[in-house]
Formats: structure tokens, C-alpha cells, sequence
């Protein structure tokens, strides 16, 4: 498939901020698609609401913009309703953890057919860069100047736990196995959750003593360790300090009955 | 093949310039139509996939850049003298 067929080249320059790590996604996304050879007409995308859900408009393909946090919940009607089509959802931390944290967890529980990329820049990125359930400990943002008390939360080890049939986390600087992990995502039956950690310069970023991009690539590049390496050892793997460690990898990868089969739904074509 | 920056789209983030493994980019001097210090292709000769016959190796700046803005041509007559 052509570059200039997938995206909607008259929406260039996109909105996202210098340096933002969603464009790469967009990148990673397209070259996997398109390996596929998957029909784009056939598929829908769907996007919450955050910078991350905004990639579904620079798609030349029929897209839903849904309310805050529900994009997995009208993404699982789109799915029943028309079977026979693929769904993609786009969405951030703030979007599929905080606000839509029980869709979430309930859409990796029934296992509904569907992709699910998670861009998580550890922020809440668009209104401002306040404080959001995956911002690591100790770390400054608009509301917490003094440091972030809390422990962030792990979604792709909740995905693995609520039941998903492929979790896989990876980081901007992991740009071949991202592709292709997305790869086997979008081949998968069932749900299939992928973490982005992405880099926000400006909102996350300049208030860390990362204000450049590749400073934040540079952040991604020492402290990632992969899954493979710490499966044994008995650390806190999900807190993403700065001393610390974000694991990436292949969380899991099973093939659970989906939620399509289990209520008996029809594809018509 | 090589390396081209769209200045209509580069928003001059440098990402092509710390991801490069052979250093092909530079940090640019100048301010381009959009008002950013866009990248330039310093060194396209040093590229993995200079004289490949069309085969890419390496394609981290494609794929890592943010606004699509590297794209791969093929090498002029001049280019290919390096």
C-alpha cells in the first residue's frame, strides 16, 4: 500500500508537538498494515479522546471519535454489530487507564477481536501536563511539583492478568520490534493490547530535564531491560523511575476463545 | 538509495540526528518555511543503504521520524561518484 493512499496527506503537518513520539507510532503502524496487505477499507479505527487518539483522523479510512476513555466500549458494539470488520483502537494512558480503566479491563476480559494500541507518554500531554496514573514515582509535572508520591500503574501486566490473548510493551526507540509486534497484533484473534511508551518533550519532558527528544530516546534506550531478563527475578518491574527499569517485550501471546465466538455472532460478509 | 527531508513537514525535533548509526544528518542552520531549524542530510554518502541497488538495510530515521518527513529516493549520477 502507498504512504500517500494511508494517511490523509491535505491533514500535513499534523498536530502533534516537535518531537512527539505518536508520529513514530504512525510510522510503525503503517509499515505493518501494510505488510499485511490488510484491505483499509475493511477496517475502522477508533480513538478516544487525548493526542494519541487523534491518529485515527490522519487515516484515510472510516474512524470513530468517541467520548473520553470509551473507545473500547464503542469499539466492542462496532465489532458486534459488523463482525467482519477489523477494529483498531488508538488510545492513551489517560484515555484507556484512568478514565476508561473498567472497559479496559472488562474488554480484555470477554477477549472482543479487536487491536488495541496504547500510546502512554506518562502524562496527561494535552491539557497541560498534569499528573496521570502512569506518571512514575518521583517524577515533577504541573500537579506535582514537588514530586509525583504515587507508584504509576503497569497496563500491560493488567492486561496480562484481566486476560488478553497478545500483550506486548515497547518504546519509541524500539521501532523494528514494534512494527513487529503490531504485526502479530493485527494477525491476532482476540484482544490484542500493545504499550507504547512514547516520549513527550514538551509537557513530561521539559519538566524532568528532558526537554529534548532524544534525550527522552536516549532515557528509553538505558533504562529499558527485556522481559525475558527479569521474568525470574523477584523486582518491581512495573515502576518506571528513573533509577529504575521499563520492561519491554512480549508479555503473552495465547489463544483464549474470543468473545465473538463464545455468544455466537455471525459474520455476513 | 537516499535520504531526503520534506522541509514542508520537518518540524526540526533532531530525532534522525541522534538515531542515525552513521550520522548521515546534521543539526540545521537555518530557519526553514515552517520556522523550525530543520535537519539536514549532511553525509547521505555514509548511509547503509547508499549503492544497494534500491535494497534497504537500515531504515531507523524512516521509521522514527514523527512528521514522515524522510522519504528514500534514488541516487542521482553525481551521488553515486562518492
Amino acid at each position: 500500500m502507498d504512504i500517500f493512499d494511508f494517511y490523509r496527506k491535505d491533514r500535513w503537518p499534523h498536530v502533534f508537538c516537535p518531537g512527539c513520539g505518536n508520529g513514530t507510532v504512525m510510522n510503525c503502524f503503517y509499515r505493518a498494515f501494510s505488510a499485511l496487505n490488510l484491505p483499509l477499507d475493511r477496517t475502522a479505527f477508533v480513538g478516544g479522546i487525548g493526542c494519541s487518539s487523534r491518529i485515527p483522523l490522519y487515516i484515510s479510512s472510516d474512524a470513530l471519535h468517541t467520548t473520553h476513555g470509551r473507545a473500547i466500549a464503542f469499539a466492542t458494539g462496532l465489532k458486534l454489530s459488523k463482525p467482519d470488520l477489523k477494529v483498531v483502537v488508538f488510545t492513551g494512558d489517560g484515555d484507556l487507564g484512568a478514565i476508561g480503566g473498567n472497559h479496559f479491563i472488562n474488554g480484555c476480559r470477554r477477549n472482543v477481536d479487536m487491536t488495541v494500541i496504547c500510546i502512554n507518554n506518562n502524562i496527561y500531554g494535552m491539557t497541560g501536563g498534569q499528573a496521570s496514573i502512569t506518571t512514575p514515582h518521583d517524577f515533577q509535572s504541573t500537579t506535582t511539583p514537588y514530586g509525583n508520591r504515587e507508584y504509576p500503574f503497569d497496563l500491560a501486566e493488567l492486561a496480562v492478568a484481566a486476560g488478553a490473548n497478545y500483550v506486548a510493551r515497547w518504546t519509541t526507540r524500539h521501532v523494528h520490534e514494534l512494527t513487529k509486534s503490531m504485526k502479530t497484533a493485527l494477525q491476532k484473534k482476540g484482544f490484542a493490547f500493545v504499550e507504547v511508551i512514547s516520549q513527550c518533550p514538551v509537557n513530561f519532558g521539559r519538566r524532568n530535564k528532558m526537554a529534548d527528544p532524544t534525550q527522552m530516546l536516549e532515557w528509553f534506550k538505558e533504562s529499558s531491560v527485556r522481559r525475558e531478563k527479569v521474568r525470574t527475578a523477584a523486582v518491581d518491574h512495573f515502576d518506571l523511575n528513573m533509577a529504575g527499569q521499563i520492561t519491554v517485550g512480549e508479555f503473552v501471546d495465547r489463544n483464549r476463545e474470543c468473545y465473538e465466538e463464545l455468544i455466537g455472532v455471525e459474520k455476513h460478509g | 538509495m537516499k535520504p531526503v527531508i520534506d522541509l514542508r513537514l520537518c518540524k526540526g525535533c533532531n530525532v534522525c540526528v541522534y538515531i542515525c548509526p552513521k550520522k548521515c544528518y546534521s543539526r540545521g542552520a537555518g530557519i526553514s518555511e515552517l520556522g523550525y531549524y530543520a535537519a539536514v542530510v549532511s553525509a547521505a554518502e555514509k548511509c547503509y543503504n547508499h549503492k544497494r541497488e534500491g535494497k534497504l538495510i537500515c531504515e531507523l530515521c524512516v521509521l522514527s521520524c514523527p512528521d514522515q518527513a524522510i522519504s528514500w529516493h534514488p541516487e542521482t549520477e553525481e551521488d553515486l561518484k562518492k
